[in-house]
């Protein structure tokens, strides 16, 4: 496992100089220019050129290249060209609000997926079992834009059973400022949740092992439970492990309505504004968490179950 | 047990049957899967009509007033709409101040003159298209411009339907010709664009469609096509990979390798056929994708332009109208895609569970 | 490293009780709070209570008028207007901050010129280097040699427009004369800032401002929330301003007559970017204030008027006009539409006389706009009311004019230029806001000319640089007011400033010839007059037709006192309220 390990730490190299290549071609080459943004109201093209000296973008490209690999391997990537403010604090301080809103929602989605999924694999094909599949096929087609915009009106403003928006890092009123969207983000994540358990653990029950338990005398419940329960969390597991990082820009909907300070907002921000140093940041950073989870992830499916072999 | 045997019977008698027949049977069977097929056929058919102009092709006239409400709602009780005010003088029609109270010459003087000697005839003062007369009230309300929503709406469905399936379509011929490639040519080739999956992969999906956007600079439904097919083959591309990887080995394969079929051939006469249910399958789930993804890259701005209307488009102009009180856009439009959605969804299912190889019996 | 981005000393003091806090929401992010790095409104307002400038406006007067602020009293203006002699205040004291280490800190003249120098330094490109830029004798020959020569910028090199002759007296000495000058040094971009302070925080000094203003930044979440608690050095001033003839102020002077500037000790401000939720917030109670936004408009008014139900609860409501013009413009320079040839500003004229703006008004701004169809603003020196627009919405009209000149429609119902070619108009715009349905208006209206149309969106960044590269052959354009003066308006079309602010590549020398007479006159009924005709030409030639200024309504609780609404935007009236 040790060199199927560093195989694949080997592996991320290439990939990882890949997302830098096609993050700077992309926005250093067809990006906005931020130049103009912060020459401000009344400048002209000395004071544009100034600009441009000042953040190195009259640079030939190799070398704004070569500057750009030296930030990525010393994780420092200056100051954001429109607040001043230090790269890596924007990333220490909208890092925890935006993982405060979804780890929590991850961990109720993943605990009321797979209860659900488990009660309903218990009575498959039964008329409950369709209608489960309709409703959460159902409440998937509805966008999230709706459900927080209607969600926000409906549950915030017209009965006041939630702030209309707002955040604490810590403490009773974080509590009182996350659940609205959390629950929000829940309605929609869950119904595919479900869907995707609900299969992992059907798949499951078909195999022998189950049959052969159900021979033995064991309870459904037992067998559910304790057998299938623990081979189908395998898939499921990875699959939560490995889309984490995917959801921390995806929350942004959520920051957004919310005034959430999280990474997600930070980045449309950013991109809004030609903030390279912020946006590069942020994506390869996020690149490097997406594949250290997806290796994480496959090392625990080997780990649970060693008769899977990783090639 | 007994159906079973029946049919078993019956299959024998009558030969070996495609497994396109096998599927539609067992879709047959399934009255879930058939009524959404039934539902989703009827809005094909309605979106067919619109594309051909027999319906909705008014969609972007005002005939009603602002926010009209629907008809079973009673007309807005508003009086005379507020009077614009001004600040600084304006002139009714022809009542200009002449040009030469500020010491100027109009270059366009002579013309003008003309014009106002000869009373406009031509033919290209052309009726704008005005409806003078604007209705209380319409079928299922207007928006603010006046325009009927139940037309937008079936407008926006032919839009988002049909680049729902154009950019599905674009996504899985590039992840089923990515996978084919290489999954069955294997060493380099699969080496090379495993690269490319785990670098697309590990940018930040959002990311991806803004760089993408700035590439592309023209904005339009094409853009729009463009932008979903060239993020979403990745999950086609695996299943597809994973597919090719298996069937490689298979001895029909190794068969037509004997007698002279060239990879190519092998590739796509031979093997292609046999992962054509996962292609399907994945084809039908990118479209139901696709219709939600276009909502979300209209908030983003990347939506249609002014001149087309779009599901994306009517539901970004709703949190604005809800806070108003104007709830009929919302209602018509989110109704119509969960239905549809819903619908296409359930038929998926159903068209995965009729080509599942694994229940031929 | 400064992960707490509190400014000053951690105060001793207790918190001040919940009702003696006032709460405040912004619909956009902070970006520096830096004077000299300032661009948008909401960091300029930020500035302009934490950090204070040689002069200011007084709070209730209309038409703006300037008052001293750490000057003693207004400048010596003397060499018939080339020098200005600024008199500090004694005694002021910036807040306190570990920059200081300890000591008390006066303001001395040392800083304000430190401050002047500051703006021009190339390696901060300040946004408003403009405020400065072509004033002092021999700083910009000092801003060029840093730029030139790529070493920094001299900050102790002595200029003969800036001399400081004592620890309280600067004396400036101008280029040309100015009447606009005093403007200038109100502006929050030429807040005074201490140079130690400058040196000990470096590149950071945009998260730390120490100022000598009313207010300091207790505690600050970077795009989210910020407290501002009163400044313990500052020195009070008493709440006294003349109300004036208009009612509202004088209702205002009643309730706060005799309080203390700042009477608020603490402020407590929200990041809502979304206008919905920022509504919902001030309706619940969140916050204190809201600039209500057009959108929402219909929710809280009626014909003008606070619904019933919002009056009943006490909500306070004022409006003012802000001051600015939005309207559509035609590059001069355009291939297709640009030239001076007749054919071509009848042209322009045809394409801005289809834009239905009282539609514009009635449906996207909810009826919260005036119409204006003059270049200079009410509220700012240089309106004239009595202005009729040469370029109403008639459609026919302008059909008759595009068929005299011979745009003929082709086959495909569209028209071509007189010569044949294709006639197509490219509006640009950015995806913010009510951009979207601005494009539809503008296409209603070029439908109905016949002609074909293209919608063009693109991110700000992109249309700012096409724009100042005279690529973007029509959009709509909005420039608010910096300073009160018609000046600031007046300069957009000035040839010169062509790749800068004139972002129609106008050029007329005429029009040159008119607008540099203008600034040599000064305010006054002679540069009114110039004014009309400058106007008038702009119309004549199919530059821009200005369509409308929006309306800016505050809605406060009705626990608020003092409020009104002040004539800059980059100007906070925090200071001046009080709560009950």
């Amino acid at each position: 496992m040790a060199a199927y390990f560093f195989q694949r730490l080997l592996q991320m190299i290439p990939t990882l100089f890949g997302v830098i290549l096609l993050v700077f071609l992309l926005f250093n080459w067809v990006g906005g220019d931020p130049a103009y943004v912060l020459a401000g109201k009344f400048s002209n093209p000395e004071d544009i050129a100034n600009i441009r000296r000042q953040l190195g973008l009259d640079q030939p490209l190799y070398i704004q290249f070569g500057i750009f690999l030296r930030q990525v391997l010393t994780f420092d990537y200056g100051l954001s060209w429109s607040t001043q403010e230090p790269v890596s604090h924007i990333f220490l301080t909208r890092l925890g609000p935006s993982i405060a809103l979804l780890l929590p929602m991850l961990i109720l989605e993943t605990l009321i997926g797979i209860a659900i999924a488990l009660a309903v694999a218990y009575v498959r094909d039964s008329w409950i079992d369709r209608a489960l599949t309709l409703t959460t096929t159902a409440a998937m087609s509805i966008s999230l834009l709706i459900y927080i915009i209607v969600g926000q009106y409906f549950f915030a403003f017209v009965l006041g059973w939630f702030p209309v928006q707002g955040w604490a890092n810590h403490g009773q009123s974080w509590v009182r400022y996350a659940v609205l969207p959390i629950l929000l983000g829940l309605a929609v994540s869950i119904a595919p949740a479900i869907r995707l358990y609900r299969t992992f653990i059907l798949e499951e029950m078909g195999q022998d092992y189950v049959r052969t338990a159900r021979a033995k005398g064991l309870s459904e419940m037992r067998v559910m439970l304790v057998h299938v329960l623990r081979n189908a969390s395998i898939p499921i597991i990875t699959n939560v492990l490995s889309s984490l990082p995917g959801l921390l820009i995806g929350a942004f909907l959520l920051e957004r309505f919310f005034s959430i300070p999280g990474i997600g907002r930070e980045v449309i921000m950013a991109v809004e504004r030609s903030d390279f140093p912020v946006i590069k940041a942020i994506t390869v950073s996020v690149a490097m968490a997406t594949m250290v989870f997806n290796l994480l992830a496959d090392l625990a499916y080997q780990w649970v179950d060693p008769r899977v072999k990783l090639s | 047990m007994s159906e079973r045997i029946v049919s078993f019977a019956k299959a024998r008698q009558a030969g070996p049957k495609s497994l396109a027949s096998i599927a539609w049977a067992r879709l047959c069977r399934n009255p879930l899967g058939l009524c959404s097929l039934g539902v989703v056929v009827v809005f094909l058919i309605t979106i067919l009509a619109s594309a051909l102009g027999l319906i909705a092709q008014d969609w972007d006239t005002q005939y009603a007033v602002s926010f009209a409400p629907p008809c079973w709602m009673g007309a807005k009780l508003e009086a005379i709409p507020d009077e614009v005010i001004s600040v600084t003088s304006q002139p009714r029609s022809g009542m200009l101040d002449p040009i030469e109270m500020y010491g100027l010459k109009d270059p366009l003087q002579p013309v003008l003159d003309q014009l106002k000697d000869n009373p406009l005839q031509n033919a290209s003062r052309g009726a704008p298209l005005l409806i003078l007369e604007r209705s209380p009230t319409l079928f299922l309300g207007a928006d603010k411009w006046g325009r009927s929503v139940a037309l937008k709406v079936i407008k926006g469905a032919e839009t988002s339907v049909l680049v729902g399936i154009a950019s599905a379509l674009l996504a899985t011929v590039i992840g089923t010709l990515l996978g084919a490639f290489a999954g069955y040519l294997g060493s380099w080739v699969d080496a090379f664009i495993e690269w490319l999956y785990g670098v697309f992969t590990a940018i930040p999906y959002l990311l991806l469609v803004f760089a993408i956007a700035a590439v592309l600079q023209q904005k339009g439904v094409f853009t729009i096509i463009l932008i979903l097919g060239l993020t979403g083959w990745t999950g086609v591309y695996r299943l597809i990979r994973a597919e090719y990887l298996k069937h490689k080995v298979r001895e029909y394969v190794q068969a037509a390798q004997a007698i002279g079929a060239s990879d190519a051939r092998r590739m796509f006469v031979h093997i292609l056929p046999n992962v054509s249910h996962v292609i399907l399958v994945q084809l039908s789930q990118q479209v139901v994708n696709f219709i939600k993804a276009e909502v979300i890259l209209s908030f983003l701005g990347f939506g249609v332009p002014v001149d087309v209307v779009s599901w994306g488009s009517i539901l970004n102009e709703t949190p604005n109208e809800l806070i108003l009180g104007y709830s009929w856009q919302l209602m018509t439009c989110g109704l119509a895609m969960a239905i549809l959605v819903t619908a296409f969804a359930m038929f998926t299912d159903a068209l995965r569970d009729a080509l599942d190889p694994r229940l031929k019996s | 490293m400064g992960l707490c981005l509190c400014a000053g000393v951690r105060a001793e003091a207790l918190d001040p009780p919940a009702n003696r806090v006032l709460r405040i929401a912004s619909s956009t992010a902070e970006t520096t709070l830096d004077p000299v790095g300032i661009q948008d409104l909401y960091s300029a307002k930020l500035a302009s209570v934490l950090f204070e400038g040689v002069l200011t406006y007084d709070y209730l007067a209309r038409p703006a008028k300037l008052v001293p602020l750490l000057a003693e009293r207004m400048p010596d203006i003397t060499d018939g207007g080339k020098t200005w002699i600024i008199h500090l205040k004694k005694n002021i004291r910036f807040a306190p901050d570990p920059a200081f280490k300890g000591k008390d800190r006066t303001v001395q003249a040392s800083d304000l010129a430190f401050t002047l120098y500051r703006l021009l330094d190339p390696a901060l490109h300040s946004p408003f280097s403009f405020l400065l830029e072509g004033k002092l004798l021999g700083l910009d020959e000092l801003a060029k040699r840093a730029r030139e020569s790529k070493q920094p910028f001299d900050y102790k090199a002595k200029i003969p427009g800036i001399e400081v002759i004592d620890e309280w007296t600067l004396r400036l000495r101008l280029n040309a004369p100015d009447a606009n000058f005093g403007h200038a040094l109100a502006q929050p971009n030429l807040g005074v800032i201490a140079p130690e302070v400058v040196a000990f925080y470096g590149e950071q000094i945009g998260s730390h401002p120490v100022g000598t203003g009313p207010y300091f930044v207790k505690r600050w979440v970077r795009g989210s929330a910020m407290t501002l608690d009163r400044n313990p050095h500052y020195r009070p001033r008493p709440w006294d301003f003349d109300a004036g003839k208009d009612p509202a102020s004088v209702k205002v002077v009643e309730e706060m007559r005799g309080k203390m500037i700042p009477a608020i000790p603490r402020i407590e401000i929200k990041i809502i970017p979304e206008a919905q939720s920022a509504w919902l917030a001030f309706r619940r109670g969140e916050t204190d204030l809201i600039d209500l936004p057009s959108k929402l408009s219909p929710v809280a008014l009626s014909h003008g008027k606070l619904n019933p139900d919002l009056v009943k609860q006490g909500i306070q409501h004022e409006i003012a006009v802000e001051p600015e013009i939005i309207g559509n413009y035609l590059n001069l320079q355009d291939p297709m539409v640009g030239g001076m040839d007749p054919a071509h500003i009848a042209l322009r004229r045809a394409i801005l006389m289809s834009s239905d703006d009282e539609a514009m008004i009635r449906v996207i701004r909810k009826g919260q706009a005036v119409r204006l169809s003059y270049p200079v603003p009410p509220g700012v020196l240089g309106h004239d009311a009595k202005y009729k627009s040469m370029l109403p919405y008639d459609p026919v009209a302008a059909n008759a004019l595009l068929d005299g000149y011979g745009f003929k429609r082709a086959a495909d119902g569209f028209r071509r230029q007189p010569d044949g070619s294709p006639l197509v108009v490219r509006y640009w715009r950015t995806n913010e806001g009510e951009s979207r349905d601005m494009e539809e208006l503008a296409k209603r209206g070029i439908d109905q000319l016949h002609i074909r149309f293209e919608g063009h969106a693109v991110p700000f960044p992109d249309l700012l640089k096409a724009e100042r590269s005279c690529q973007v052959m029509m959009r709509q354009f909005a420039w608010i007011a910096d300073y009160p003066d018609g000046d600031d308006f007046m300069q957009l079309f000035y040839g010169p400033n062509i790749h800068a602010n004139n972002v129609f590549c106008f050029q007329d020398a005429e029009w040159d010839r008119l607008y540099q007479e203008s600034v040599a006159l000064g305010p006054g009924e002679k540069r009114d007059q110039l004014y009309q005709k400058m106007a008038r030409m702009v119309e004549m030639y199919g530059v821009m037709k200005i369509s409308h200024a929006r309306l800016h309504h505050e809605l406060l609780q009705a626990k608020v006192m003092g409020f009104h609404i002040s004539t800059i935007a980059s100007v906070a009236e925090w200071p001046y309220l009080d709560l009950r």
